[in-house]
């Protein structure tokens, strides 16, 4: 068996199902020939103490080229991630930046790869594991994430302002980026921990733009007319650069830069048409069409553009610094994108058919590649939407195996309803997808168009897709639980007997076994779920195997049985080994369980906070059984732990959830009974008068009763001995006139002695 | 989330080609500038819009809401 020590880092790239495409991770050749800007390169030496380094200005001011150009001078050694969209995904991100590190010696960042490949485990461990990859570098490293902008997803910049508090002494962290990302960056900047390049700074002064047109270019130019371009400009490179392609095809400029300067069009799209129009047609030719692409290499322009001289095209356009930048490495060139807009916009105007051609070709050469995120972008952007849904079909189960997700559901999310429906397996397959992340609604508009594909092509839909969208709708349980359990049971019926659906089985099992369990059967459920973690291919799913270790925790909990429940719940958490982290369903789940048992064993300040994280993951735009019971539980914990208020809140929560519900099962006796025990502890703790008032030292003492430390940890904060702290407990106990912790806790917050902002 | 009309002003005036970018929406060049007006369907759709103009390298002057008469009064 392979180990995986002895893997190299694409081969665990490739598990996570990446294939990492070369152009991501080649920073650009340093330009040769360009206008020299020292002061650029001692701005940014200016940031070497801080964490973050952020280089934050729109297209076309140079970002790329000044950031390469001063990591070209330093000692220190490079890793270069260029960012797009997709990269909208914790998984696909790190795996990216975590290749980027291992290449500068295979090993610094093996250990973030294993753990980002394992896919199940947090974020923070593998970028721990990273940062201490690069920390072992024996020298500094400049990490420098190109085109910030495109990630936006709130769980994507956490794991990055995560990483921001972790970085080692000889990491520079560079983000360039058109928009400033949300990672906390008034605190960083309050704190001194954040350096800026901005536009102002980027922008050409006049001498650099008197240096690129007079000097590089040998435009005749004098003073005014340069001061003209200046000003016209606001020293924006990209335009200053597009003139010096206009003006030094003409004979005489001054007439162009007077006519330039008197006018109001926009500058970038009057520029970019002048300067496509000085090219020669060869060159034009070639340009508008390469900028379709964006990133390619001599095969793909050849094979797209329909062509067999690209690499001779490119060698001249490289050789006089026209609008394409060769990477570094991988034999990847890229347009440059400010230009790459205005020469699209010009070829669709020109030519509209021609578009989506190179797009539809590109996307057949990338895919037969392996490099699946590109082929399906290039697809997309053609209008090829079967294409898209072909690609899918293929690849959703190895993208949800290795955590995925979002990106599955973002590419679903792309394509008309038709292109799904035509691919039921791709409906049901991002519904469970949908799930796995919480998003209720997506999953019930997938699993809508799985139906639909069975009424409008009933030949389409085979068993497996029958299979897996019972088993979605009895695990999710999102409106009635008699229907989840009719479902799950159709589920197990068809996954048992027909091979096709067979893969299915542990998890409809799973999923059956959880709606017994909220109809109230829990011998049946018992039984369902443990069929199917004694099936043997129980080990190899994962998902359903958990799902059914965290109902058989419940049952057990139920029945007086915490040994046994302990066992299953510790099992469901290792399985999803997310420990505590209720980012995913199964991970929400399988603390909801664990915390269930933890109440069995009276451990109730933890079970209330771990049952908190978990109801945070349930709460969305559409109410579903699952949440409803989740707050009848957290009442629940609540009230016996004394904290009537906020389980009176849960317990409200509860019943507006279930208002928007069918047949909810078990839940609504559930939240009657917490009801009766919520209304009986609201009148024992409003019983009696306050004979006697707590000193000052017992309130101290009863503030922290409250909380979740022990008698121990409550002298320590106190400065008292824990025989202290007992004495002032039933002095406490007496004059309130209550028996436990709990209902002291109650009676306490009743009579107003603890303030609300507690901590829990 | 219901739809709103939409009026952004950027610097300079758009050729008809750069435009095109701007499919759907009904483009005023003048005295240097360029109004851009379309309805947009929900937030993601506009920031679909600001997204291209960010994009394009232009200036955003102003955005606002125009109250259209046919859309159901909010609260």
């Amino acid at each position: 068996m392979t180990t995986y020590e002895t893997r190299s880092a694409a081969a665990l790239a490739a598990a996570a199902g990446l294939t990492l495409a070369a152009a991501k991770l080649a920073p650009p050749r340093p330009r040769t020939g360009m206008v020299e800007r020292p002061r650029i390169a001692r701005a940014l030496d200016a940031g070497s103490e801080t964490a973050l380094t952020l280089v934050a200005a729109p297209p076309g001011y140079g970002k790329t080229t000044a950031v390469r150009a001063w990591t070209a001078d330093r000692d220190a050694t490079l890793a270069w991630v260029t960012l797009d969209a997709d990269d909208n995904d914790p998984v696909r991100l790190w795996t990216y930046v975590a290749t980027a590190i291992d290449r500068i010696r295979p090993d610094l960042g093996r250990r973030a790869l294993q753990r980002l490949a394992a896919a199940t485990g947090p974020m923070e461990a593998a970028i721990d594991a990273l940062m201490d990859g690069i920390a072992a570098a024996a020298g500094e490293v400049d990490l420098v994430l190109d085109d910030l902008q495109t990630v936006t997803e709130p769980d994507c910049l956490a794991t990055l302002a995560y990483a921001l508090r972790r970085l080692p002494p000889n990491l520079r962290l560079v983000a360039l980026t058109r928009a400033d990302p949300a990672l906390g960056l008034p605190r960083l900047r309050a704190i001194g921990d954040l350096a800026e390049l901005r536009a102002d700074e980027l922008a050409f002064t006049p001498a650099e733009a008197r240096e690129l047109l007079v000097e590089r270019h040998g435009i005749a130019l004098d003073a005014d007319d340069v001061e003209v371009l200046h000003d016209r400009t606001e020293g924006w490179p990209a335009a200053v650069f597009l003139a010096a392609v206009w003006l030094r095809r003409l004979e005489d400029p001054h007439p162009a830069v007077r006519e330039f300067g008197a006018g109001h069009r926009f500058l970038a799209d009057y520029l970019s048409a002048e300067a496509i129009g000085a090219l020669d047609a060869e060159a034009r030719a070639f340009l508008l069409r390469a900028a379709v692409l964006r990133r390619f290499t001599v095969e793909l322009a050849d094979h797209a553009l329909g062509r067999s001289d690209s690499a001779d095209v490119l060698a001249e356009l490289e050789r006089t610094n026209l609008f394409v930048a060769r990477l570094e490495h991988g034999g990847w060139y890229r347009v440059h994108s400010l230009f790459a807009e205005f020469a699209g916009l010009q070829l669709a105007a020109t030519e509209p058919d021609e578009v989506a051609v190179i797009h539809r070709r590109a996307a057949g050469w990338l895919s037969a590649r392996g490099l699946l995120a590109e082929a399906v972008e290039h697809a997309a952007a053609g209008g090829d939407h079967a294409f898209v849904a072909g690609l899918l079909v293929d690849a959703h189960l190895a993208l949800v195996r290795t955590g995925r997700t979002r990106t599955l559901l973002r590419w679903v999310q792309a394509l008309p309803d038709d292109a799904v429906i035509a691919h039921p397996e791709l409906a049901v397959g991002a519904a469970t997808a949908a799930t796995m992340i919480g998003n209720a609604v997506e999953r019930r508009r997938l699993l809508h168009l799985a139906d639909r594909a069975r009424d409008e092509q009933p030949g389409r839909v085979g068993p497996y897709v029958e299979a897996v969208a019972s088993m979605v709708r009895a695990s999710a349980v999102d409106r009635d639980v008699a229907e989840a359990v009719t479902h799950g049971r159709r589920a197990v019926a068809i996954a048992g007997t027909d091979p096709a659906a067979d893969p299915v089985l542990v998890a409809a099992l799973a999923g059956h076994a959880r709606a017994l369990y909220l109809a109230g059967d829990l011998d049946a459920s018992w039984a369902a779920a443990l069929r199917a973690v004694e099936h043997p291919d129980a080990g190899r799913r994962v998902p359903g195997h958990a799902f059914a270790r965290s109902t058989l925790a419940l049952v057990a909990a139920e029945r007086g049985r915490p040994a046994v429940a302990r066992r299953h719940a510790d099992k469901a958490k290792a399985l999803v080994s997310g420990v505590g982290s209720s980012r995913t369903w199964l991970g929400a789940n399988a603390s909801a369980a664990h915390a269930v048992v933890l109440a069995a064993e009276g451990r109730l300040p933890e079970a209330e906070r771990e049952l908190a994280g978990a109801e945070r993951f349930f709460r969305d735009e559409v109410a579903t059984v699952h949440h409803a019971w989740l707050l009848v539980v957290l009442a629940d914990v609540r009230c016996r732990r004394g904290r009537l208020d906020d389980a009176a809140d849960a317990a409200r929560s509860a019943r507006e959830v279930m208002d928007d519900l069918g047949d909810c099962g078990r839940v609504p006796t559930l939240a009657a009974a917490v009801d009766a025990k919520l209304a009986e502890a609201v009148s024992r703790a409003a019983s009696g008068e306050m004979l006697d008032p707590p000193s000052a030292a017992e309130l101290a003492v009863l503030r922290l009763l409250a909380t979740d430390l022990s008698t121990r940890e409550i002298g320590g904060e106190l400065f008292l001995s824990p025989n202290t702290v007992r004495t002032h407990t039933r002095a406490l106990y007496r004059k309130l006139a209550v028996n436990s912790r709990a209902d002291a806790v109650a009676r306490a917050d009743l009579l107003g002695f603890l303030a609300r902002t507690e901590i829990t | 989330m219901a739809a709103r009309t939409y009026r952004l002003r950027v610097e300079g005036e758009l050729s008809d080609i750069a435009a095109q970018a701007f499919e759907g929406m009904t483009l005023t060049r003048g005295a240097g500038t360029t109004l851009l007006v379309g309805r947009v369907r929900d937030q993601a759709e506009l920031h679909g819009v600001l997204q291209r103009v960010s994009d394009l390298g232009l200036t955003l002057l102003n955005a606002t809401v125009v109250d259209d008469g046919d859309e159901a009064p909010r609260r």
